[in-house]
């Protein structure tokens, strides 16, 4: 056991609030955790060296700005190191929210926690013990919310913050949730979100991982999906010196849709990595997933990409794609399809590539007096604009363009 | 304007063009009619610079320039204009962002200033207009999902917005309806000002109709073996190519 695990465990013995019954279930689990070393499987391309070295700076002083989205129509929730600022807006009706430990939001809260994230996590079961802070969500039973609910994660140089989100959509309900990280600095951060979709709900769901390139940021997001119901999510990520995602998309009602798709940019020396987990529970469900990276520099990218159809899931329509760019010598990228099925009458595809450039493409652009370094930086943008062009919220659409690009633009196009 | 001497050209190992001559001066509309396989999407390739597409012997010079010596994207910054057969499918990349890029190398090329995201929607839109094309097909990835008709008129769009002094339409009129032939020739005819050349490649006499060519090659196995004004094209079209005696299979 690594000392930073060991302290980890110090502290929750402290922590005392209304999920204390919840939180002691995770650390008898996490006692029994090894430290993850690079024979683990689920941690072969990630050293967790980075945060076994790491020494805090002194905590900034000054917190970062609250990114804007213009056009954006939102209500905004915004944590510092994990602490709510300001006081809670007013919310439309039918949507109820609360602090995690909120008594008016206790039977949600405890409904929720751990009900949707796998205990396997390492950092899962970090956040179950040491997340004091955070927010919970309740949308009633036919709810159609029309402001997305952005919760702003700012994690400041020097910090430690442990946050988590719990949401129940109700039968029916309609929202949108924007999980929107960023900071500035070296930094310590996990950030779990647990969402239960009842039937017939529909959740629009965005996670912006924009951490910064010193930052250590370990997180997840978890779906249950109910009869019928509705999940589109999509992922945005910019390197950190570590940072490790686990998604997990449970289909535990029939006929659930769920759509995927995540597109991280990498520089320097940053590391990212994303461990999706499809459950296909019951019959007729339909996931698509879709992930593209590109990778410049020194950066490494991880993937792997897991979707397991269990013997009762019949009819599941199951693809998942990964498509990957690599810009540079140094760079590196590491993916792993996983596919485990049971059931006989599936139609499962599964792409993982590590793409090369579209001569055709190239000869075309070029073929209009387009040069071919230009020719290049477009073909490589529009592999992941294809991805942007996706998001049905077009404020949030028009404000990652150009922070795109302008990401894309600073890193390495090979020649 | 173009001289194209004794050009023999091969794709991979295969040699399609056998010394083929062709002189296209300013303002005229040249013809290429001829069998499956007898090299004429081969010349525009060969023209344009696409990999794969080499020059054995000869020469092409363009407005007194070695089109061989120069890149792909010099041959077109020259004035040189291929529409495809086939329109690459670019998803990610879109239509607008696409042809402002060239547009705007092309400006670069001569030594103007690059049009401003508004003076080029300004100009986009009435080309967009000009081929009959929903204005969202500016928003869309080049060419992603288009039918093919579609594709042919956003050739012609590009055509449009590039003004080449010299534009090869590669059998633009294959697959297309009347309505959609129509516009394609009517986009080409919008642009004949008495100094812009056109080479038309077709199988078919039917867009020459619309098209009206000043002359009409027959290309047969990789040279022109006849040439004429439009009664050519219309003696073909009633006789069929079988007098050529050639396998209308041969190459590529």
């Amino acid at each position: 056991m690594s000392d930073w695990l060991a302290q980890v465990i110090d502290r929750a013995d402290a922590v005392s609030d209304a999920l204390t019954p919840q939180r002691q279930g995770a650390l008898a689990v996490l006692k029994a955790q090894q430290w993850p070393t690079r024979r683990t499987e689920a941690w072969r391309y990630t050293s967790l060296h980075p945060l076994e070295d790491m020494t805090l700076p002194a905590l900034a002083a000054d917190t970062p700005a609250v990114p804007d989205v213009a056009g954006l129509d939102s209500i905004d929730l915004v944590f510092v190191n994990g602490a709510l600022q300001g006081s809670l807006p007013t919310f439309p009706e039918g949507l109820t929210v609360g602090g995690l430990t909120d008594s008016a939001m206790q039977a949600v809260a405890t409904d929720v926690f751990g009900s949707v994230k796998p205990r396997e996590h390492l950092f899962g079961l970090v956040n179950d013990v040491l997340a004091t802070d955070g927010v919970v969500i309740d949308v009633a039973p036919g709810a159609q919310i029309k402001p997305a609910l952005r919760i702003v994660n700012l994690v400041t140089a020097g910090a430690e913050a442990h946050h988590r989100i719990l949401v129940r959509v109700g039968d029916g309900a309609k929202v949108t949730v924007i999980e929107h990280g960023a900071g500035a600095g070296t930094s310590v951060n996990t950030a779990f979100a647990e969402y239960k979709i009842g039937d017939k709900a529909a959740l629009e769901h965005y996670r912006f991982a924009l951490h910064g390139g010193e930052a250590i940021h370990m997180g997840g997001a978890h779906f249950s999906l109910g009869d019928e119901a509705k999940l589109d999510s999509t992922l945005v990520g910019f390197g950190s010196q570590l940072s490790r995602l686990d998604y997990d998309l449970v289909h535990d009602g029939q006929h659930a849709f769920a759509k995927f798709n995540a597109v991280y940019l990498l520089g320097a020396g940053e590391h990212f990595d994303l461990h999706s987990n499809v459950e296909h529970a019951m019959p007729n469900g339909t996931t698509e997933e879709n992930v593209r990276t590109i990778v410049g520099d020194r950066a490494r990218a991880v993937f792997n990409g897991r979707i397991h159809i269990h013997r009762d899931a019949q009819k599941t329509l199951a693809e998942l794609n990964n498509r990957n760019l690599l810009l540079s010598r140094g760079g590196q990228i590491n993916t792993k399809p996983e596919l485990v099925i049971y059931a006989d009458d599936v139609q499962c595809a599964h792409g993982a590539t590590v793409a090369e450039i579209d001569d055709k493409a190239l000869y075309y652009m070029r073929s209009r007096g387009i040069d071919r370094e230009q020719a290049l930086v477009m073909l490589n943008f529009g592999f992941i604009q294809e991805l942007v062009n996706e998001i049905p919220n077009e404020a949030l659409s028009n404000w990652l363009q150009p922070l795109l690009r302008e990401r894309f633009s600073g890193m390495q196009v090979r020649p | 304007m173009l001289t194209i001497k004794d050009l023999h050209a091969r794709v991979e190992e295969k040699t399609i063009l056998k010394g083929l001559n062709l002189t296209v001066n300013p303002g005229e509309v040249h013809a290429i009619m001829g069998p499956n396989g007898a090299g004429k999407s081969t010349l525009g390739y060969v023209m344009s610079g696409r990999d794969g597409y080499e020059l054995e012997s000869g020469s092409i010079e363009l407005n007194g320039e070695d089109l061989m010596e120069l890149d792909v994207e010099e041959r077109a910054q020259k004035g040189l204009f291929l529409a495809f057969q086939y329109p690459v499918e670019i998803p990610g990349v879109s239509n607008m962002e696409f042809m402002k890029e060239s547009v705007n190398a092309m400006r670069k090329a001569r030594g103007e200033e690059a049009l401003t995201a508004a003076e080029f929607l300004k100009v986009a839109k009435e080309a967009c207009k000009q081929v009959n094309l929903p204005l969202d097909f500016l928003k869309r990835g080049v060419n992603e999902g288009f039918s093919g008709g579609e594709k042919k008129r956003n050739e012609i769009m590009q055509m449009i917005l590039l003004q080449p002094s010299l534009a090869i339409l590669d059998e633009s009129d294959s697959g297309l309806d009347i309505d959609a032939l129509k516009v394609v020739a009517n986009g080409v005819n919008s642009q004949r000002d008495g100094k812009r050349s056109f080479i038309v490649v077709t199988h078919y006499q039917r867009l020459l109709d619309f098209i009206e060519p000043d002359f009409v090659h027959i290309l047969s196995d990789g040279k022109i073996v006849k040439s004429g004004g439009p009664e050519l094209a219309k003696e073909v079209e009633a006789t069929g190519y079988a007098w050529l005696g050639k396998p209308e299979e041969a190459g590529a």
